[in-house]
C-alpha cells in the first residue's frame, strides 16, 4: 500500500498530480483513493490531497503515515515533514522549497527544480506533471508507458486532452530526471 | 334579470369561515374561473397556513396543505414537474407576506408560471387577529393593542405593487369583495391570472382585500365599509401589471 | 472498468440513473458539488433543477415535486439540514416519498467544514417536530453510496417515507473507482397529484391522529422487520465487538483486521442502516463478549446509545459498552488500535 501526500499552494496543481497518480493506479486495476483537503481557502491558500493505492483493500482513505510527500512550497514541507513514515521519500520543488526546518534524518529528499524545468520546456503549467513523472519513477510500480497512457486517458475524459503532447513530454522529463 | 349561479363542481361542501369573511367568495370565484376555463379537472393547489387552510375543506381537488409561508416554493416544485397542470398558491397575508415573504417574492422573481392568490385581511386571522405586515397604521390588533405604530413596526407591505414595479412577471392585480360589481371585477382579475398561466406567460398574482369582522370586532357590514373607506386608500384596487402575452 | 469519481458527483449521477427528476437546493460546503453537477445534468435528462433561494425553499420545492409523484431529492449539510427539518417532517407526514442527502460536516451552530458523524442522533430520531422516523442509510465508500442512493429511492417509494443518505464530508469530496448503475425507467408514483383528484388525499383538518398513530407504528415496525442492513465479521467468537458506520466504520474494519492478525479476538458490526438500527446483527454476538466499542466522528458519543439499548434488548445482559468519539475526521487505524488497548487495560471506562 502506498500513501502519498501532494501539497502546495492552490494553483500549483497538486490535486491534479494526485489525481494523475491515482488514475494510473486504477487503470492498472489497483484500488485507489484520492482525498483532498477542502474548505474556505478556495484560492491562493495551501492545498493538499492524499492518495492511497495498492492491491489490498483501502480501509482508511485519510492521511495516516505517508511514505511519499510531494512538497511544492515551504509551508507544505514544514507541515507534513513530521508525519512521513521512517524511510520515506520527500520530493521537493527546489525552486520554491527551503528545507531549513527539517529535523528528519531517516527520510530521503529528492530535489527537483520543477518550475525551471517546466519553464525551459515552455510549459510553465506543467511543473506538477514533471513531478508526477518523478514520483512514478520513484514508486517503481508503473512503466513509463502505463503512466503516460493513464495520465492522457484521465485528461481526455475530463475534456482536457489538448495539452497531451506537452504533458507527455513533461512526464517523460520527470521520469528521466530520476537516475 | 338576476340569474342563479351554478355551484362549481369542485366545490365539495360549504365553507366553515366566519360570517362575513371574504375567503368563501374568493374560493367560489376561483372555482368558477377554473370551471369556465375548463381547468377544474386539471388543478393542483398549494394551500397556506391560516384561514386560507380552510380551502382544503371546501374544494375537492388535488391540494397540499403547505408549511407556513412555503406555498410558493411547493407550487414551484409542482409546476416544474407538471407544467401541464394549473397550479395555484392560495394564501393569506400573514402566510405569504410575513413568514413566507422570501418564498413568495422569489417565486415572482423567477417569474414562475404559477398563480398566487393572497387574501389580505390585514391581520393573522386564524390565530386570533395579530398584527401582520399589512396591518394599517393605527389599527388595533391583539399584538398592537394601542394601534399599529408604523414608526417601529414598518409600514403595510404592498406586494402587488412591489412585484409589478420590480420584477418581470405576467400579471398583477388587487381586487375586493365588498360589492357585486367589485366581485365581478375581481373574478376578471382571477381569470386573467389563470389565463396567463395557461398560456405560459409567467407569474401572476391577485391580492384580494377581504373583511375579517371577527377579528376587527365589527359587523360584516361595518367591515365592508372599513375596506371601502379606509383600506383601499392604503391598498388601491386595480391591475398593476396587465398581460402582454407570451 | 470502474473509474475514479468524486463522491458527490457519483451520488448525483446515481440519483439521475435511479430516476430522480427534481432537485432543488442551496449551496453549502461540503455538499455543493451535488447541485453543481445536477445544474447541467438534470436538464440533459429532462428533469427539473432549481437553485432555491434558501434551504427552506429547496425542501419545499422537493415537497412539490414529490407530491406529484416524481422522484425528488435535495442535499445539504450542517445548518442547511437543520433548516430543512420542517420540510422533512412534512414529507413524512403527508407520506410523500423523497430522498435527503446529508453530507455531514462537524459542529453545532454554523459549525465547521470538517467531515464528521455528529448528526447521528438527529437523523435517526426524526429531526423535525413530531415522532416520526426516517430511513437512514450510511455508506462507507463511493460505490456503496451509489448503491444506497438507489435503495433510498426504492425504500422511500415502498414505504412512502423519507430516506436519508447520511454520508460524510470526506466521502463527498474524495474520489475512488466506482461503477455506476444502468438507467432505470422513470415513472411517477401512482398516488401523485395529476390535477384530476385521482388520489384522494386527506386534508389536514380531517385528520384522525389516533388512527394515524397506529398506521405509523405499523409502518415503522415493517421497516424495522424488513430493512435492517449491516456488515459484520467474527461476532460469534469475539471478546470485543466494534460498532461503527461510514468512513470511521471502514477504518475500524481495517483496525479489526490488524488486531486479529495480532491475536486479538475482535469483531465488528458496520451498520448500513442507522435507522432501522441493525438489531439482528447483535443476535450473533458471543454471549460471553467482554464489551462493545463504538468508533464515532463526534464529540459526545451518539451511536453508543443505540448500541447500549440494543445490548439491553437483544443480549439481555449487563455488558460494558464503550465509546471512542474522535470528534471529526476519519480515525486512523493505529489510533483505534491504541485506544482498544486502553479499553482492554481499563484506562478507558465504559459509557453504559
Amino acid at each position: 500500500m502506498n500513501e502519498i501526500v501532494f501539497a502546495g499552494f492552490g494553483g500549483q496543481g497538486v490535486l491534479t498530480s494526485g489525481l494523475i497518480i491515482s488514475s494510473i493506479a486504477v487503470s492498472k486495476g489497483l484500488n485507489a483513493t484520492w482525498i483532498p483537503s477542502y474548505g474556505s481557502a478556495m484560492r491562493g491558500g495551501t492545498a493538499n490531497c492524499t492518495v492511497k493505492f495498492g492491491k489490498e483493500m483501502i480501509y482508511n482513505p485519510a492521511q495516516e503515515e505517508p511514505n511519499l510527500l510531494l512538497a511544492m512550497n515551504t509551508p507544505s514541507f514544514n507541515k507534513f515533514i513530521d508525519i512521513i513514515a521512517p524511510g520515506g521519500t520527500v520530493v521537493i520543488n527546489t525552486d520554491m522549497v527551503s528545507t531549513e526546518a527539517n529535523t528528519r534524518d531517516d527520510i530521503t529528499i529528492v530535489e527537483v527544480p520543477c518550475n525551471s524545468i517546466a519553464n525551459e520546456m515552455n510549459h510553465p503549467k506543467g511543473a506538477n506533471i514533471v513531478m508526477s513523472g518523478v514520483i512514478i519513477k520513484l514508486l517503481n510500480e508503473f512503466t513509463e508507458e502505463e503512466a503516460i497512457d493513464g495520465m492522457n486517458e484521465m485528461f481526455n475524459k475530463k475534456g482536457k486532452g489538448k495539452f497531451q503532447e506537452m504533458n507527455t513530454k513533461a512526464m517523460k522529463i520527470g521520469f528521466d530526471f530520476v537516475k | 334579470m338576476a340569474k342563479a349561479r351554478k355551484i362549481p363542481k369542485i366545490i365539495e361542501k360549504p365553507s366553515s369561515f366566519c360570517p362575513g369573511c371574504g375567503h368563501g367568495i374568493a374560493i367560489r370565484l376561483i372555482a368558477e374561473c377554473l370551471e369556465e376555463l375548463g381547468q377544474d379537472e386539471n388543478i393542483i393547489f398549494g394551500i397556506g397556513v391560516g384561514c386560507s387552510s380552510l380551502l382544503g375543506g371546501v374544494l375537492e381537488t388535488d391540494r397540499l396543505h403547505c408549511l407556513h409561508g412555503r406555498a410558493s416554493a411547493v407550487c414551484t416544485g409542482m409546476k416544474r414537474v407538471s407544467p401541464e397542470n394549473i397550479v395555484i398558491s392560495y394564501q393569506g397575508d400573514g402566510d405569504a407576506y410575513s413568514i413566507g415573504l422570501s418564498e413568495t417574492t422569489n417565486a415572482a422573481y423567477r417569474n414562475e408560471n404559477i398563480t398566487v392568490i393572497t387574501v389580505n385581511n390585514t391581520n393573522f386571522g386564524m390565530t386570533g387577529g395579530q398584527m401582520s405586515s399589512t396591518t394599517l397604521q393605527g389599527q388595533k390588533t391583539t399584538t398592537s393593542p394601542n394601534g399599529r405604530d408604523c414608526s417601529i413596526t414598518g409600514s403595510p407591505i404592498k406586494f402587488p405593487e412591489l412585484v409589478a414595479q420590480q420584477f418581470n412577471v405576467a400579471y398583477v392585480a388587487r381586487g375586493s369583495v365588498t360589492s357585486p360589481a367589485k366581485i365581478n371585477k375581481l373574478k376578471g382579475y382571477i381569470k386573467n391570472a389563470l389565463e396567463a398561466q395557461i398560456n405560459g406567460e409567467g407569474y401572476s398574482v391577485v391580492e384580494i382585500l377581504s373583511p375579517c369582522p371577527t377579528n376587527w370586532g365589527m359587523t360584516p357590514l361595518q367591515a365592508f365599509e372599513k375596506i371601502d373607506n379606509e383600506i383601499v386608500k392604503e391598498f388601491p384596487i386595480g391591475e398593476f401589471k396587465k398581460r402582454e402575452g407570451k | 472498468m470502474a473509474e475514479m469519481i468524486k463522491g458527490n458527483h457519483a451520488i448525483s449521477e446515481a440519483a439521475i440513473r435511479y430516476g430522480a427528476r427534481l432537485y432543488a437546493g442551496y449551496p453549502i460546503t461540503p455538499s455543493t458539488e451535488i447541485m453543481e453537477y445536477l445544474s447541467w445534468r438534470m436538464p440533459e435528462v429532462g428533469g427539473t433543477f432549481v437553485q432555491a433561494e434558501s434551504e427552506l425553499a429547496g425542501i419545499n420545492m422537493v415537497i412539490g415535486g414529490a407530491a406529484c409523484g416524481v422522484r425528488s431529492f435535495t442535499a445539504s449539510s450542517g445548518p442547511g439540514i437543520s433548516l430543512k427539518q420542517e420540510g422533512i417532517t412534512q414529507l413524512y407526514d403527508e407520506e410523500l416519498a423523497a430522498v435527503i442527502i446529508n453530507v455531514v460536516r462537524y459542529g453545532n451552530g454554523i459549525g465547521t467544514l470538517y467531515t464528521a458523524q455528529c448528526d447521528y442522533l438527529r437523523e435517526t430520531r426524526g429531526g423535525g417536530n413530531g415522532d416520526y422516523r426516517a430511513i437512514v442509510l450510511c455508506p462507507e465508500s463511493i460505490q456503496e453510496a451509489v448503491e444506497l442512493v438507489g435503495l433510498a429511492f426504492d425504500l422511500a417509494d415502498k414505504y412512502r417515507t423519507v430516506a436519508v443518505l447520511m454520508t460524510e464530508g470526506a466521502l463527498g469530496q474524495m474520489m475512488e473507482p466506482c461503477t455506476l448503475p444502468d438507467f432505470i425507467e422513470t415513472k411517477r408514483a401512482p398516488w401523485g397529484f395529476d390535477g384530476k383528484y385521482s388520489y384522494k388525499k386527506v386534508g389536514i383538518f380531517d385528520r384522525d391522529s389516533m388512527k394515524e398513530a397506529v398506521l405509523m407504528n405499523e409502518k415503522h415496525n415493517a421497516i424495522k422487520a424488513n430493512e435492517q442492513r449491516w456488515e459484520d465479521e467474527n461476532l460469534e467468537d469475539a471478546d470485543y465487538v466494534f460498532v461503527a458506520f461510514g468512513l470511521p466504520g471502514r477504518s475500524t474494519k481495517g483496525a479489526v483486521k490488524k488486531l486479529q492478525e495480532e491475536g486479538n479476538k475482535v469483531g465488528f458490526i458496520r451498520p448500513i442502516t442507522a435507522w432501522p438500527f441493525p438489531e439482528e446483527a447483535f443476535k450473533k454476538i458471543n454471549p460471553n463478549v467482554k464489551g462493545l466499542i463504538t468508533v464515532e466522528a463526534n464529540a459526545t458519543g451518539q451511536l453508543v446509545e443505540d448500541v447500549a439499548l440494543t445490548v439491553k434488548k437483544v443480549l439481555r445482559a449487563d455488558i460494558p459498552v464503550y465509546s471512542l468519539p474522535y470528534v471529526y475526521g476519519i480515525p486512523a487505524m493505529k489510533t483505534i488500535k491504541a485506544d482498544y488497548k486502553k479499553i482492554v487495560d481499563g484506562e478507558i471506562k465504559e459509557v453504559f
